[in-house]
């Protein structure tokens, strides 16, 4: 789960964070226990027109606080 | 003067235009009052001196010079640290973000500004508006001014804290499970969450965006309804608010407003919640119940049955939103000091993101797993069922009343350290809260007694876009509960 979360966790945190977590979705089983066949969730729904245009917004100051870049670019790691 | 940092919004407003005294003084005082207090509240993370006192300057030059001022003007106003503030630090109460300076003002800073409003700070918070008490801040947790050795209530913790300890005269939080109720409840201020769309979130760091919303907290209810009005209405950068008309709920006493209902309200007690609640909670609560049936109100007890379930619904879709929501923070746009050099994508990130706080990773890892593969249909999709048939039992019931009732928080603040290490017990607590953010529904707390020396809030929910109801009978109440002390710091 730590994996799927991307979040790397120690062995302490291991130890510590399962036992909560299985706790706490053993209380989100709760919501087997209601009959919902019926129900449709909610959708709010906005027509594609009705968004504002996609229109760039360039900021004066520089908004970015990493100092590792290259010809302009954002430096990231490197993809596997 | 001396004590200019004890009066409300509206004293401060019409003291500075009518030059009883200046917007200098005023924020001196304010400054000097953050200084002696902080070290027992830590209800900031960030202090806003300079710009604080310039903006002052310019405004007493500018009524000198006869200039028409806006209806919050000279007032100090804190900021919840999720609330972008362009040039001002805006940490989130994390390490991910503990560097971040926006480039851009959140659309309610910016309205806040225009009607004349001084930003003194930016308050604590748990980190990314996880968590009922400000424990789980990067940058220490913030004290209950009525007894520093207990929780203020949180995720807004430092809002209302600030604003109890006269810090401040109102302040912005963020209520997305109860996190602006909670801590107004907990240190006696008066917090209201609106509808959902009522309020623009551009800015807004987000965490639930389908729960949350911009909340305005002060001493009175007249106060936190004008921050209300001057922060509402529909804005082109959020498409989540709606195109009705901005909601008039001030102007004088709410409840003889030109569109005020005269007939008495009509009140709903949640029986669920409030035999759910400690017993002094509950005592309190049904005080408000017969102060609203002494003033022509007509009141009884109802029945919400989808409030079993409400919180298991609320705590699926909150973290499935939050681990979604968080997984922007890949430490390469904004962050901390970590070179990519060398690092492959995955472990990068990981490693980046092993900054945030326990309370943080444990909502990214329940948030991943209700909406895995295989389990999006047993978590995800059943809690927004949930939610769908909550709505309907709410509007059904609103049909019948004008306002429920309910305490706002089932039992008194705690001390800091007790939950820290049982987040369901901590979660439990919201019980009373969720039900408004699931729904989209406004609601508010309103300090309705005392007991052991600590405030009860009583919680006060309308259908959606009826603030002016549910104000009407907020101010019933606290003209009547009389609640009328600060602590004494």
């Amino acid at each position: 789960m730590g994996w799927l979360s991307r979040l790397e966790l120690s062995d302490q945190e291991l130890d510590r964070y399962t036992a909560q977590i299985e706790e706490i979705i053993r209380y989100l089983d709760k919501l087997d226990s209601i009959p919902l066949e019926d129900i449709e969730p909610i959708y709010i729904t906005k027509k594609f027109t009705d968004l504002r245009k996609d229109k760039a917004e360039l900021f004066s100051s520089n908004p970015l606080g990493t100092k590792y870049r290259k010809n302009g670019f954002v430096k990231g790691p490197r993809m596997a | 003067m001396g004590d200019l940092y004890r009066l409300t919004a509206s004293q401060i407003t019409s003291g500075v235009r009518n030059r009883d005294f200046s917007a200098e003084e005023y924020i001196c005082e304010i400054l000097d009052r953050i200084e002696k207090v902080e070290p027992k509240v830590n209800a900031f993370v960030t202090v806003n001196k300079e710009q604080a006192l310039n903006q002052a300057r310019i405004l007493d030059r500018w009524i000198r010079d006869g200039g028409n001022v806006g209806p919050l003007a000279g007032v100090a106003v804190s900021i919840k640290d999720n609330i972008c503030t362009k040039g001002i630090r805006t940490t989130c109460g994390s390490n991910m973000l503990r560097e971040y300076v926006p480039p851009y003002d959140a659309t309610v800073v910016t309205k806040l500004q225009n009607s004349g409003a001084i930003i003194v700070g930016k308050t604590n918070l748990d980190e990314f508006a996880m968590g009922s008490t400000t424990e789980f801040s990067a940058y220490g947790p913030t004290r209950n001014p009525w007894d520093i050795s207990r929780v203020p209530g949180g995720s807004s913790g430092g809002s209302a804290a600030s604003v109890a300890a006269q810090e401040c005269a109102v302040s912005l939080g963020s209520d997305t499970g109860g996190s602006v109720r909670c801590p107004a409840s907990f240190c006696s201020i008066v917090g209201i969450k609106p509808t959902y769309g009522l309020v623009s979130r551009y800015g807004l760091v987000s965490y639930a965006n389908s729960l949350e919303q911009i909340s305005p907290m002060g001493r009175t209810v007249s106060d936190a309804a004008l921050v209300l009005d001057l922060i509402s209405g529909p804005d082109e950068k959020d498409h989540t608010t709606t195109a009705t008309p901005a909601i008039r709920t001030t102007g004088g006493d709410i409840g003889t407003g030109a569109d005020a209902d005269k007939r008495g309200l009509r009140v709903g007690l949640i029986k669920e919640l409030t035999a759910g609640a400690d017993a002094e909670v509950s005592r309190i609560v049904y005080g408000a119940f017969d102060l609203l049936s002494s003033h022509d109100c007509s009141c009884t007890e109802v029945s919400l049955n989808a409030v079993d379930y409400a919180l298991a619904s609320y705590y699926t879709i909150a973290t499935a939103e939050a681990s979604s929501n968080l997984a922007r923070y890949d430490n390469l746009r904004y962050g901390f000091d970590m070179d990519p050099e060398g690092y492959e994508w995955n472990t990068y990130f990981a490693k980046a993101r092993s900054n945030f706080g326990p309370e943080a990773k444990r909502r990214i890892i329940v948030g991943s797993y209700v909406l895995s593969s295989g389990y999006y249909g047993k978590y995800y999709l059943k809690a927004q069922k949930v939610r769908a048939l909550l709505k309907q039992e709410l509007k059904s019931l609103y049909k019948d009343y004008d306002v429920l009732i309910a305490p706002t928080m089932p039992i008194l603040p705690f001390k800091i350290g007790e939950r820290v290490e049982d987040p369901l017990k901590m979660y439990l607590a919201d019980v009373d809260t969720v039900i408004a953010n699931l729904a989209g529904i406004p609601a508010m707390s309103v300090p309705a007694g005392f007991s052991a020396g600590f405030g009860v809030g009583v919680q006060i929910m309308a259908d959606e876009f009826k603030e002016q109801t549910m104000l009407q009978a907020a101010q019933i109440v606290e003209s009547g509960a009389g609640v009328n002390r600060s602590p004494d710091l």
